[in-house]
């Protein structure tokens, strides 16, 4: 590598991807046009599992107070109302219904998504209407009209929605992709794609409940559960969630088009219940995508398991002719690999922009030596020059309140999480079929 | 002959008495400052041609640093598995985790200037009789955290033995 660029901010990476003509994952163009007061006044709607984790990423952000909270089950909304107080010393308003919550809370300026997938689409656009900025946990929606109802709702009513692929501002991933895919162009042509989350046979097993603590049967049917356990479980459910492709792969697929700027052309997956035989969904699915970037043809290969956490966690790889970049949200997962035929890369050590991984030991002579002659030499092995020092979700949490401040733009809004989530649609479709879906604009567009 | 009556051997077995004594006082009050250690993060933002990155990448670098809110008696990975033991009761477990750092603070720095050690030594040895107990509770595989202790039990009783001869203490009754 003869020149290499110097560090470019966000903005000269707006510039510069613009000019490039990217079709995705440029920024959002979106921010609130008035900022509203200082402090945000938030509602957290669901307060299950997900929306712990964004009320825990949430804690350690300044000038947002929590004022409602709303949660079908009334052990979940206890709990976020304690969590709450504890933080703020001041107790939120409680609620079951959305709708109820909307009529009687006044000074709202924003509300937290995190309700099972089948709801996302419901809560968010009635929140929109109501004049609240949205952020919503992803998947965007179990089926993808309603995905398409939550982009025309934005648009509709100029909030801003926010979808929760946390990864886009992750500083890390946003790095990888300007620095050192785009700026330093590191990996050369992009040809390959492989991903995976494989995820433990124990980790995957139906989440149990106390039976003092149920919900009421005629709650849960007014909100579209059956009963108890497929209000636990609604990640199982066809009617409720899109499947493991869904609430594992929706991250990682996205980092795919995000990172090509482009959506793919074509996808064949498969899919089966291996082990879980009762489930509606697969238990483990494989999908493989066709791209066709300015830069050429890409495969994409994604799996996601949930019988089997062995192969290595959870990861995106992306693979050059140059270079394979190895990165994760856990930075354990996080390698960056230059072929032994590509330029030296000691001057981008040198800068910073990477850092170089120790040697690997040697390995141990064994049967195998007869055919080394056939192999590549190894490549070497660095690593990003710095982490993330927060939650995985913060950086876009405060990235949607900056926006709706008027201090930012949205790094993932409605519209663009739909393009990017659009082709995941179309995997479980795929692996019922048992056909490749050619993707057109018809598949892709809202 | 009387070891009193020969100045030799009784400097010898004072300087033993002392040396029995600065080992257990060193062991438990170190031990006891331990748990008082954690890890204090410094996090710098990473430099790229020399200037900070502006997507906000840290670079981390861990040390270890002492602070009252680290303490923690006893660790917590074995406070997990005395807590399912039925018989550690939950208020006992309570008092001694708060107590054992403060305990043996005391009692070392005691034993170190020689305040009461005839006592002071009984009680140290007490005090790990009772981790020694846990250990036995836990069915330690290989018991080697009990022969560790028991060492130190060893030691114990050999200082109480040469007390008689440690010239060097502040406090020489009980």
């Amino acid at each position: 590598m003869n020149s290499l660029p110097s560090p470019i901010n966000r903005r000269n990476f707006l510039v510069r991807s613009a000019g490039a003509g990217l079709v995705l994952g440029a920024p959002a163009i979106l921010r609130a046009a008035e900022a509203p007061s200082k402090t945000l006044n938030l509602a957290l709607i669901g307060f299950g599992k997900q929306g712990k984790v964004l009320f825990e990423a949430m804690s350690n952000i300044p000038g947002i107070r929590f004022q409602a909270v709303c949660d079908i089950w009334d052990y979940n909304r206890q709990a976020g109302v304690a969590k709450c107080y504890a933080r703020q010393k001041e107790r939120p308003n409680h609620y079951v219904d959305v709708d109820e919550m909307l009529a009687k809370e006044k000074g709202l300026d924003a509300a937290i998504v995190a309700t099972p997938d089948f709801w996302h689409a419901p809560h968010t656009i009635k929140c929109l209407e109501a004049g609240l900025h949205v952020y919503c946990e992803k998947m965007m929606a179990h089926t993808i009209e309603a995905a398409r109802d939550m982009v025309r709702a934005m648009e509709r009513t100029g909030k801003l929605c926010q979808i929760g692929h946390q990864r886009r501002s992750n500083p890390r991933y946003r790095y990888t992709l300007e620095q050192l895919i785009l700026g330093n162009k590191i990996c050369g042509q992009i040809v390959n794609i492989n991903a995976q989350w494989n995820r433990a046979i124990n980790s995957s097993q139906d989440i149990g409940y106390k039976q003092n603590l149920a919900i009421k049967p005629d709650i849960l049917q007014k909100y579209g559960f059956k009963d108890m356990h497929q209000f636990m479980n609604w990640r199982t459910y066809r009617d409720l969630s899109g499947g493991p492709i869904s609430d594992l792969g929706a991250h990682q697929i996205d980092i795919f088009n995000w990172f090509l700027g482009t959506a793919p052309n074509a996808v064949f997956a498969t899919g089966g219940n291996s082990h879980f035989k009762d489930r509606e969904h697969f238990d483990n699915v494989m999908a493989l995508f066709d791209y066709d970037t300015p830069q050429g043809q890409v495969r994409a290969f994604y799996q996601v398991l949930t019988t089997t956490s062995a192969g290595g966690g959870y990861y995106e790889s992306f693979m050059g002719t140059e270079a394979t970049i190895d990165i994760s949200e856990r930075s354990a997962y996080t390698n960056i690999y230059r072929e032994s035929s590509a330029p030296s890369w000691d001057n981008l050590v040198s800068r910073g922009f990477l850092k170089k991984a120790a040697a690997p030991a040697p390995a141990a002579s064994d049967s195998g030596d007869a055919i080394k002659s056939y192999e590549s030499a190894a490549p070497e092995v660095y690593q990003l020059p710095g982490d993330l020092n927060k939650p995985p979700h913060q950086p876009h949490l405060e990235n949607f309140f900056a926006a709706v401040r008027g201090e930012a733009k949205l790094n993932c809004d409605a519209r663009h999480a739909f393009e990017s989530e659009a082709p995941i649609y179309w995997v479980n479709p795929s692996a019922l079929q048992k056909e490749r879906i050619i993707l057109t604009s018809e598949h892709l567009s809202v | 002959m009387k070891a009193e009556e020969n100045p030799t051997d009784s400097l010898a077995l004072a300087y033993g008495a002392i040396t029995a004594r600065i080992w257990l006082a060193v062991r438990a009050i170190q031990t006891a400052v331990e748990k008082f250690a954690g890890t204090a993060v410094a996090e710098t933002a990473v430099q790229i041609d020399g200037q900070a990155n502006s997507y906000g990448l840290t670079d981390a670098s861990a040390t270890k640093a002492y602070a009252l809110s680290n303490y923690h008696g006893v660790p917590a990975a074995l406070y997990e598995k005395f807590a399912t033991e039925p018989l550690m009761p939950a208020w006992g477990l309570k008092i001694y985790d708060k107590t054992l750092g403060p305990a043996l603070l005391l009692l070392g720095i005691a034993i170190l200037l020689g305040v009461a050690s005839r006592t002071s030594l009984f009680a140290l040895g007490l005090l790990y009789t009772s981790l020694t107990w846990g250990l036995i509770l836990l069915g330690e595989p290989g018991n080697s955290g009990v022969a560790w202790l028991a060492a130190h039990m060893i030691l114990i009783i050999m200082a109480l033995c040469l007390v008689r001869y440690d010239r060097f203490r502040i406090l020489k009754k009980w």
